[in-house]
């Protein structure tokens, strides 16, 4: 097992290491100079010029330029935002929480809706609930998320007026950021509006949540329907029902863990939709998180928040379908056997 | 099985309950505005600046002038202060300041002593003054004082005591008071000068600003908001509102919905073709004021083949304005004869600008020698007040000029590059406009038409004329409305007849917002405020005017 973290941690390093690659050689391409892409300095001084050759070795030849520019990101230094002067990490730090918010509650509304859906749609007999589950969620999966998002927005907001459409929180409310998450800071914080600041977050997180949520929910029942229509043929499900235990017993016991390591290995693939669905959900929901920062970056030119947002988004995804797939790989049975007939 | 389903019903009830208990529960919302609007301020000081945004950002809420205009009449009434008496040979302002107003504290920054003759030396010496600890901080200049000449103007900024200052002007100046009421004039605070001067951290002046407005600046997190709180201290009657937001949302159609799901109780800028929406909304109104504003396409006059008055009138001439007038602005906005618009007491129909003339054009074109000509059009990305929807008018214009065969390509950046590009002088024309700082009709030629400015770039034609600079100068130096007027019909007429740019329309200022908001008032001068004071309220002040 110490072998095979090895080696996921080695392919973690070596893809990461492929990132900084094309970043390095993309940034070099903007239509900037090049120490203004790196930087974000509008006009620097004839100080800071020497200190921005020093640091990325801009008079060196590509490779120490390259092994420079990967020092100067691994510590930290993101650069400046050109548009705002702010350092592009502290923005990015207080950007991420509200992405990782959202994703969280959408992958909690997929996953607890999802899983009971597709145990009833694979146990149902009747011909018709499984039909019906199975259009709704072959409509879900195929409905672009830009027009669900705007549709619900129209429908929920603009006309019937129920549910805020845009941002995390009313800007009224003054909630000190102190985990970032602004569920939890509401909740934390010593406002005399504090129950109220919540309840009005959980709103505004309503709608995006389920539009962000709709895509993996779909993929979800459908995986754990096919998973326990496979498993209840198995002989042990079979053993287990000759043995007289009740079928919720043997579903919730026997069939559902097993059903489950394909819907996680199927998250693992799903992340790299799930990341841009987010940003456009993000985008339409005027939700301030990593996507539309990022997506307001490009359509401001400013390169460095543009660097930094690939950068850390890329780094995520990666870093989590690793650890997905070492997750899966310690659960599974199956491919531990794999493993070990493997080495 | 039926367990199973049972615990799966029982499960969802329990969510759906929590669902209307949270929807439904009563909700306590802190007192307070939020305010649409529609960019980022490029900084949190109009003296460096001449954007709208960053003027209704900061003018009425942060700070006071030493003047100010009642909004209704459009005089001049006192602010800081409290009175002003003109020398006879209108060469010096003597202005009495007014006692007992406090600074805004901050974290970083306590007041130790109330606003006094010192503020004022500091605020407009930095404009001046090139040895100022604080002239180079701004890396954008002084653009508005810049194109007005103000350093030209002022020989002197004297400190009599510390409750009274005197101007000493170079050349006698008939708008000099009201450029001094305009939003660019401010006064800083002194006393948070040094401090920042003693932390060596000067740049701070324009990011975390401190003044003597009805609310102080706490937070900016750019592309999100701008959150102010009512200062406890303010001179004037304190404004109702405890709490001030700005939620900055570019796009004018999620302005509007965040008007209607109540995020927003104003909301700035509207397009015309939504104004059937607010209507339908019971709990909604719309605020207008008629607007003191023009917008026009500026050709590049030092870009060939713009350099040509023939080419420039030909494409004048194959512009139906009429249709922008009501494809863009829909009946909310008056066609422009001139620079001036008709409210400003030097307006006269002006009957030789340009009318729609496609063969007119063509023939011009021709005169001129100029084939297959294509022209750039940069168009705004975001909606102000004198133009709603740049882009629009931009296509009409497109297809417009189709008719006489010449190609239009319509450019766009977001609004901050493209202001950026804009200073790089390489574009054909562009679709911009003007909105007045203050009822002075030199406001609608000085800051954008003469020479000066075309250094400020806020000369977008970048056409520099002497002989229309004397115009101007003698215009300035005359105190008579009536030989005044004659002169600006002068300055109009030779700007039709050389047309460095063909302006279209004067909008009426529009906000939409919230029936039982009652303090919010949009000036007629560009900015709006939410003090809830109507200037011209002021009854313990006497104001003295001597010649």
């Amino acid at each position: 097992m110490a072998r095979y973290l090895l080696r996921r941690l080695n392919l973690f390093l070596a893809t990461s290491f492929v990132l900084f690659i094309v970043l390095f050689i993309v940034t070099s391409h903007f239509p900037v100079e090049k120490s203004f892409a790196l930087t974000g300095l509008h006009s620097p001084n004839a100080q800071q010029i020497e200190q921005i050759e020093k640091n990325y070795s801009l008079n060196d030849g590509q490779f120490s330029q390259f092994f420079s520019y990967l020092q100067q990101r691994l510590s930290g230094d993101l650069g400046i935002s050109a548009t705002s002067q702010r350092p592009v990490i502290e923005e990015l730090a207080s950007v991420l929480p509200a992405s990782f918010e959202l994703a969280a509650v959408s992958a909690m509304l997929a996953l607890t809706l999802g899983i009971p859906l597709g145990v009833l749609a694979s146990l149902s007999r009747h011909k018709i609930t499984q039909h019906t589950i199975m259009a709704i969620t072959l409509t879900g999966y195929s409905i672009p998320v830009f027009w669900l998002g705007l549709t619900l927005s129209l429908w929920f907001g603009v006309q019937l007026g129920w549910l805020p459409i845009s941002g995390q929180l009313n800007l009224l409310y003054e909630i000190e950021p102190v985990t970032g998450f602004v569920l939890i800071d509401t909740l934390l914080s010593d406002s005399p509006y504090s129950t109220s600041a919540f309840i009005d977050a959980l709103l505004h997180i309503i709608l995006p949540a389920i539009t962000l949520a709709v895509l993996p929910f779909t993929v979800v029942v459908r995986i754990t329907r096919a998973a326990i229509i496979t498993i209840m043929d198995q002989t042990y499900i079979k053993a287990a029902e000759a043995r007289g235990l009740h079928t919720s017993r043997v579903v919730l016991r026997h069939a559902l863990p097993n059903a489950l390591i394909p819907v996680l290995k199927n998250l693992g693939l799903m992340l790299g939709p799930f990341a841009s669905y987010a940003m456009v959900v993000e985008v339409i929901f005027a939700w301030p998180g990593v996507g539309a920062w990022l997506v307001s970056g490009i359509y401001q030119r400013d390169y460095t928040v543009i660097q930094g947002g690939v950068l850390a988004v890329a780094l995520i995804i990666i870093f989590i379908s690793i650890m997905i797939e070492v997750l899966y790989t310690a659960i599974n049975p199956l491919s531990r056997k794999e493993l070990y007939a493997s080495n | 099985m039926r367990v199973l389903i049972k615990r799966l019903s029982a499960y969802s009830t329990a969510a759906c309950i929590f669902c209307l208990l949270t929807g439904c529960g009563p909700q306590y919302v802190p007192p307070g505005l939020v305010y649409c609007s529609e960019g980022n301020p490029e900084s949190f000081n109009p003296q460096l600046v001449t954007s709208g945004t960053t003027v209704d950002a900061t003018s009425q809420q942060i700070y006071n002038g030493l003047v100010d205009y009642n909004a209704t009449s459009g005089q001049i009434i006192p602010s800081l202060a409290t009175q002003w008496q003109i020398s006879d040979d209108e060469l010096t302002y003597t202005f009495q300041l007014r006692k007992g107003v406090k600074f805004h504290d901050s974290v970083r920054f306590t007041p130790s002593r109330a606003f006094n003759a010192d503020d004022v030396l500091f605020s407009f010496n930095r404009i001046i003054d090139t040895s100022h600890p604080y002239h180079a901080v701004s890396k954008t200049g002084y653009p508005f004082f810049q194109s007005i000449g103000f350093d030209k103007l002022i020989n002197k900024i004297e400190k009599i005591s510390d409750y009274e200052v005197a101007f000493h002007l170079n050349n006698k100046d008939a708008s000099f008071l009201s450029n001094l009421a305009a939003g660019f004039a401010i006064i800083l605070s002194e006393e948070y000068g040094q401090l920042l001067i003693k932390q060596s951290s000067e740049e701070t002046i324009d990011r975390l600003p401190i003044g003597t407005g009805p609310f102080k600046f706490v937070q900016y997190v750019k592309n999100e908001y701008i959150r102010y709180h009512r200062n406890e201290t303010y001179w004037r009657s304190l404004p109702q509102a405890e709490l001030l937001v700005f939620d900055i949302t570019p796009k004018s159609t999620s302005r509007l919905a965040k008007l209607i799901t109540g995020d927003c109780t104003v909301s700035a800028l509207p397009k015309a073709g939504e104004l059937p929406v607010v209507l339908e909304h019971e709990e909604l109104e719309i605020d207008s004021q008629p607007g003191f504003n023009v917008a026009f396409w500026a050709f590049n006059t030092q870009k060939p083949p713009f350099d040509d008055v023939r080419v420039r009138r030909a494409l004048a001439h194959a512009v139906d304005r009429d249709n922008i007038l009501r494809a863009v602005y829909q009946k909310t906005a008056v066609a422009a004869t001139g620079m001036l618009p008709p409210m400003s007491w030097a307006y006269s129909e002006n009957k030789s600008i340009i009318e729609f003339n496609p063969q007119k054009a063509k023939q011009l074109l021709e005169q001129a020698g100029v084939e297959n000509l294509t022209v750039d059009i940069w168009a705004m990305p975001v909606a102000r007040i004198y133009n709603p929807n740049a882009h629009k008018t931009a296509e009409l214009i497109q297809a417009d000029l189709a008719n006489i065969g010449v190609k239009v390509n319509i450019i766009s950046y977001d609004w901050s590059v493209f202001n950026q590009k804009l200073s790089q002088r390489s574009y054909d024309s562009v679709l911009i406009g003007w909105n007045a700082d203050n009822s002075d009709p030199d406001n609608f030629f000085t800051p954008i038409l003469s020479c000066s400015s075309v250094a400020s770039n806020s000369n977008r034609s970048r056409w520099c004329s002497p002989e229309f600079d004397r115009i101007l100068a003698k215009a300035r130096a005359t105190t008579s409305r009536a030989e005044r007027k004659i002169l600006y019909q002068q300055a109009e007429a030779m700007f039709a007849d050389k047309l460095p740019m063909l302006p279209f329309a004067h909008a009426t200022r529009l906000a939409f917002k919230h029936k039982d908001v009652k303090q919010s008032r949009l000036t007629p001068f560009g900015g709006i405020s939410f003090s809830g004071n109507d200037n011209g309220d002021i009854s313990d002040v006497n104001i003295e005017v001597k010649h």
